[in-house]
């Protein structure tokens, strides 16, 4: 016994000495019952002998992240958990910013509140179009010639902007940040957004890419016998280009897939796979191995070895890809940005961009602080890495705030940064809506932010005050959904369940030895029938509430939340043109209805008597084609119709979906020909191979969606159309689909994919006539009638059957309110920017003390 | 002793060697994610990937990691998760968190679960041995993250005796740091006291009923003296290799309880790095553990030679 108090003895000394160890640094102190509690103002702040009474209130915003930011540099981040510094922190900000209009930032004809101002930020004013001047002075930069505006602009900078060190942010800044994002030794993550996306800088991609080869498809326009053998035995165009194998290259043959897709997906049931290794051995970082004597043998039995695949060597072009050499270059006089005043850039473009969607490029920013990033620049092997903004030490603020804290995978905190010029320059204010007076913005002194995994956790630790929001959980609506404290934010996406019709593709499941046709069919999938019934099987509403409560039924495929104009800020789904072709692809006829509203209202796109119906009609068809047989002539299938879900990881929402998916269709399949065959089952976890599965039919079916940019719903057709992207493509060629419209009078029929390059801006032959119906060149009305139309044709194909609206649903702290309680696409609720506090830290300590440490919601 | 040892030791670093690149090739033999196609951020990657030598043979990969390693103690810098960075400091960031915790853990813990064995064994078949040994089989079957949550819920939440998450900072031995990780302690704790409550009651048990307590007893030692000086010293034969086992243990994280304590360790890093493909972060720390796990089997081995002299090591008689 006394060994025993001895040794208890022992550890509690263990534990003294620990704790006499502690660090006396005020930063330590406090647990994270603590954390956030700012109510003793600083040092700096406060001297000792302030009357208590002076003490300034600190408002402190309390976040947590599931995954904490490891890398925000603006040239490397690849994560929107790394964006959190910028996008939350401010620790950096654009040109330009967009905020709410209000009486001191008023938009004629609007509302306060209810549209968008963009405003100079590091810029000092507008963008001055110069490109007439540019085009003469620098030919270098190839402006086109018939060009008289939108390719080149003067950008005068901030006088003021400054590094949290006082450094002055001026043209050299903005010129070597860029000369070191393009840097084409440092091959850096962000380098395509500024020649790739939509601000393409003239000469960017050539720098970038300088001493490099890119590859193209050469889309089978070079057969051998054009090619000529250069010197080294490759093999060249008439006029010089690189000519490649494109192993791993999306090519227009396949369907925008690569040959090494199929490869990987089908192996030597379609390939003589017997070289295989040897030529992705010598295929490069593009995944190209260059055409000569020695390539060519290899690769021709790969495709005309194996019967199954079924080419021949007049095929064999179809995988040539040309490249094109980009030599090394000095970005002086190559890359169209340059300095032309000490606070003043040129700002030269390879294609045009104006307007709103020039400002909102420009939002963000790639300047970088020179000494630290040189300093955190290292090379190992000839690959070069940097450590810039992955510290508090490697990190150089300009915008409201600055990093003051940062443990990895732990913690970040913000604190206002007083350099900043917004504080002073009289810009950053607003009329709140509210109460009718005008605030600074950025009323948050510190922003801390905390990784907290799990989500029970993080609605234990809200309901203490400690987090100033909470993302509402499935489970959670039942309490919370009617709460004033709630806030829904639409989203972009909408989930649609694709249905496999890779003909083809299930052949070949089909012939496998081990699958039993017998007892199982996969081909009945492949019915437009089919699909139209499964369609009207499932209740949206319901299935949301089920599995997903914050999102709502999904009806089109472009969702709510796009905007199709951003000057007035009106949605595309707002339009008539989108109800009635959602009302046109439902049955619903108007004229039974007030009004087109009502009618689109009166969607549930839920039948389940059409679709005993088609059932039955799906079971005749499939009957005659011989898909499935009914052996005992009982007029039941003696198959079973096995519908594999492809998912990446398992899940619950994963095992609810596809729980809530078989009960339906055991539910409305009762009384018809496959009642209790069609059984859903979950696929392996296929990582994020689950998308190649699905466009290489060797999955059946997926809830998918895509989120484009939610001010462009017109860029969305080429998702549907476009086999580079489509998951269709496989067994739907948009270009045999023909829709004719009716555009100021006359009647034009085109194919879905020339519709959809027509409408995003393409120049489309059609004839002796061409047409495009890009931005700025047809009138809103008509764009939004292609949209529609293009979208109704996607729908009438029953590939894609629309599920969810994305949405998230997420409770608010009641220490904070949003000055807006309406979402806006294009401002959201006014983020931190406009957060306003009904309680300082120490108010709100004390509130949560009153209520027992625990908050009603 | 020292022949066996120096045996020991060279056989470890061939072991050492031979799982090093099992796990170098088969991480790399891992597809690399999928890349979205026609995006042109991918040609970056897959530049860099080139550049790495990612698409170089297995053998001359690990060839030149091997080089690096012993030349320049280089063992790469993060490719994915923690982009840039150096993988060495960045485990040694996050090691004293996880060893802290689990420190901790097994303070409390192996004395804790030993005194209850011992208890349980000295009342065999009582009340107090039926509750004890209960009470650990049901905390054996129950999933540390259980208590976990329990503990939140009821010590941090209602209570409010705990932060929910361990302090952020650095200041591993601070009082308020030293609270912060009480709740993960406890949940870790959990299962360890079980363990060797139940262990060493099997053990004690045993040893009690042999025949040399019964002469122990017979020589006039009193029953706590011959349980002390004979019992609870030949047990420990079983239990000791146990407690060394769980001390070279503390520098594995729980991946569980680091992820719901918010616990910056190594549980999380080792698992994501698989995931993530970031593998000079994967060889670093896998490495680092074979190491360790080898170490602590020599460690275990020639323990026994002290707790019990008849076992002799490497003797060939």
């Amino acid at each position: 016994m006394k060994k025993t108090i001895a040794l208890l003895l022992a550890i509690f000394m263990i534990v003294a000495m620990f704790a006499g160890c502690a660090n006396t640094d005020e930063n330590s102190d406090g647990g994270n019952a603590d954390v956030g509690n700012t109510d003793q103002p600083d040092d700096s702040n406060t001297p000792d002998d302030t009357d208590p009474s002076d003490v300034k209130d600190t408002y402190t915003y309390q976040d947590s992240v599931v995954t904490m930011a490891t890398n925000w540099n603006p040239h490397t981040y690849q994560t929107t958990d790394d964006a959190y510094p910028s996008d939350i922190g401010r620790i950096r900000i654009g040109l330009y910013d967009i905020i709410f209009n209000d009486e001191l930032h008023p938009v004629e004809g609007k509302d306060p509140y209810t549209g968008y101002v963009v405003i100079p930020e590091m810029a000092a004013s507008e963008p001055v179009d110069v490109t007439e001047q540019v085009k003469a002075e620098h030919p270098e930069f190839n402006i086109p010639e018939s060009a008289t505006a939108g390719y080149a602009y003067t950008i005068d900078l901030n006088p003021n902007a400054c590094w949290e060190d006082g450094t002055p942010i001026n043209a050299d800044t903005y010129v070597y940040s860029m000369q070191r994002l393009l840097d084409p030794d440092l091959m850096n993550y962000r380098a395509a957004d500024y020649y790739a996306q939509q601000l393409s800088i003239a000469g960017a991609e050539a720098y970038a890419n300088g001493g490099h080869t890119a590859w193209a498809d050469a889309l089978g326009a070079y057969a051998l016998a054009d090619l000529v053998k250069g010197e080294d035995g490759n093999y060249y165009t008439a006029d010089g280009q690189a000519v490649g194998i494109g192993l791993k290259i999306a090519l227009d043959w396949l369907s925008g897939d690569t040959l090494q897709a199929y490869v990987d997906a089908y192996g030597a049931d379609y390939f003589d796979v017997t070289n295989w290794e040897t030529l992705t051995g010598m295929m490069d970082a593009k995944g190209v191995v260059r055409l000569n004597d020695e390539t060519l043998a290899l690769f021709t039995p790969v495709v005309t070895g194996n019967e199954a695949w079924g080419e021949t060597e007049a095929d064999l072009p179809n995988y040539f890809v040309t490249g094109t050499d980009y030599p090394v270059v000095e970005y002086d006089g190559t890359v169209g940005l340059y300095k032309s005043g000490d606070y003043q850039i040129t700002l030269v473009l390879a294609k045009s961009l104006a307007g709103f969607n020039l400002l909102y490029s420009l939002t963000s920013n790639w300047i970088v602080y020179e000494p630290y990033y040189e300093a955190c620049l290292s090379e190992s092997n000839g690959v070069w890495s940097s450590t810039y903004n992955t510290s508090v030490e490697t990190t150089m603020s300009y915008g409201p705030y600055k990093l003051t804290e940062y443990q990895t995978d732990k913690f970040m905190k913000f604190e206002k940064n007083e350099t900043w010029y917004g504080w002073t320059d009289g810009q950053h204010q607003y009329v709140d809506p509210t109460d009718g007076n005008t605030y600074d913005m950025y009323q948050t002194d510190v922003i801390e932010c905390e990784v907290v995994a799990e989500p029970e956790t993080r609605k234990l630790m809200f309901l203490k005050g400690e987090l100033m929001s909470y993302g509402l959980q499935a489970e959670d609506f039942a309490s919370y959904r009617n709460s004033d404290y709630v806030y829904f934010t639409p989203s972009e996406t909408i989930y649609f369940l694709i249905l496999n019709g890779y003909k083809d593709a299930i052949k070949g499941r089909e012939a496998a030895a081990d699958f039993d046709t017998s007892a199982y069919d996969l081909e009945t999938l492949t019915l437009k029938t089919f699909k139209q019934a499964m369609a009207v099987t499932y209740d949206k509403e319901l299935f949301c509430s089920t599995i997903s409560p914050a999102r709502s039924g999904g009806y089109g495929i472009i969702g709510n939340a796009y905007v199709y104009d951003v000057d007035t800020g009106s949605m595309y789904r707002d339009t008539d043109q989108a109800k009635q072709v959602l009302c046109d692809f439902y049955g619903v006829d108007v004229s039974q209805y007030a009004s087109l509203d009502e009618a689109v209202d009166s969607i549930t796109g839920y039948d389940p008597e059409a679709a005993k119906e088609l059932y039955a009609q799906a079971y005749q068809e499939a009957l005659d084609a011989g898909f499935i047989t009914d052996s005992n002539g009982d007029g039941i299938c003696d198959q079973t119709i096995q519908i594999e879900y492809a998912i990446s990881t398992d899940s619950d929402f994963m095992t609810q979906t596809l729980d809530y998916l078989n009960e339906k269709v055991a539910e409305v399949t009762v009384g018809t020909p496959f009642e209790g065959k069609i059984v859903f089952v979950k696929s392996a976890p296929y990582g994020n191979d689950w998308s190649n599965k699905i466009k290489a039919g060797l999955a059946d079916t997926v809830l998918a969606g895509w989120s484009g940019s939610s001010l462009d719903p017109f860029g969305l057709t080429d998702l549907y159309v476009n086999p580079e992207y489509q998951y269709d493509a496989g067994w739907f060629d948009a270009t045999t689909v023909n829709l004719t419209l009716t555009i100021d009078g006359e009647e034009i029929t085109m194919n879905l994919r020339q519709w959809s390059d027509a409408l995003n801006g393409a120049t489309v032959a059609v004839g002796d006539k061409e047409y495009c119906f890009g931005d700025g060149i047809a009138d809103v009305d008509t764009r939004l009638t292609i949209l529609a139309a293009i979208e109704g044709e996607i729908l009438q194909t029953y590939n894609y059957i629309p599920m969810m609206q994305d949405a998230s649903a997420a409770l608010l702290s009641q220490q904070v309110y949003y000055v807006v309680e309406e979402y806006n696409p294009i401002c959201g609720r006014g983020g931190i920017q406009y957060m306003r506090y009904n309680y300082s830290d120490a108010e709100w300590a004390e509130y949560i003390a009153e209520n027992g440490g625990e908050l009603q919601y | 002793m020292a022949k066996y040892v120096t045996q020991r030791i060279l056989l470890m670093l061939m072991t050492l060697l031979i799982i090093t690149c099992i796990c170098f090739v088969l991480i790399r033999m891992l597809p690399p994610a999928e890349l979205p196609l026609n995006d042109p951020h991918t040609q970056v990657i897959e530049a860099r990937r080139e550049a790495a030598g990612y698409n170089k043979p297995y053998m001359v990969q690990f060839g030149i990691f091997l080089k690096n390693v012993f030349t320049k103690w280089d063992w790469g810098v993060s490719d994915k998760l923690y982009f840039g960075q150096d993988v060495v400091k960045l485990f040694a960031t996050k090691l004293p968190a996880t060893v802290c915790v689990n420190l901790y853990s097994i303070l409390l813990s192996i004395p804790l679960g030993v005194a209850l064995g011992i208890w349980a064994a000295l009342k065999k078949n009582t009340w107090l041995d039926y509750t004890i040994s209960t009470l650990t089989m049901v905390v054996i079957s129950v999933p540390s993250f259980v208590f976990a949550f329990l503990i939140q819920y009821f010590l941090s939440y209602k209570l409010g005796w705990f932060p929910f998450l361990m302090k952020e900072g650095t200041d591993y031995f601070s009082w308020n740091m030293f609270v912060s990780m009480l709740p993960a302690v406890f949940s870790l704790s959990f299962g360890v006291v079980a363990s060797f409550t139940r262990t060493t009651r099997a053990e004690l048990t045993e040893v009690l009923t042999s025949e040399f307590m019964l002469l122990a007893r017979t020589k006039g030692l009193t029953k706590a003296q011959a349980t002390v000086r004979h019992a609870l010293k030949n047990c420990m034969v079983v239990v000791l290799p146990a407690i060394f086992g769980e001390f070279i243990g503390i520098m594995s994280g729980s991946l569980v309880i680091e992820k719901i304590f918010a616990i910056p360790g190594v549980g999380g890093l080792y698992l994501n790095a698989i995931n993530g493909r970031d593998y000079p972060i994967f060889i670093m720390v896998s490495c680092f553990y074979t190491a360790v796990s080898l170490l602590a089997g020599i460690v275990i081995d020639i323990s026994y030679g002290f707790i019990d002299p008849r076992i002799r090591m490497g003797s060939k008689k």
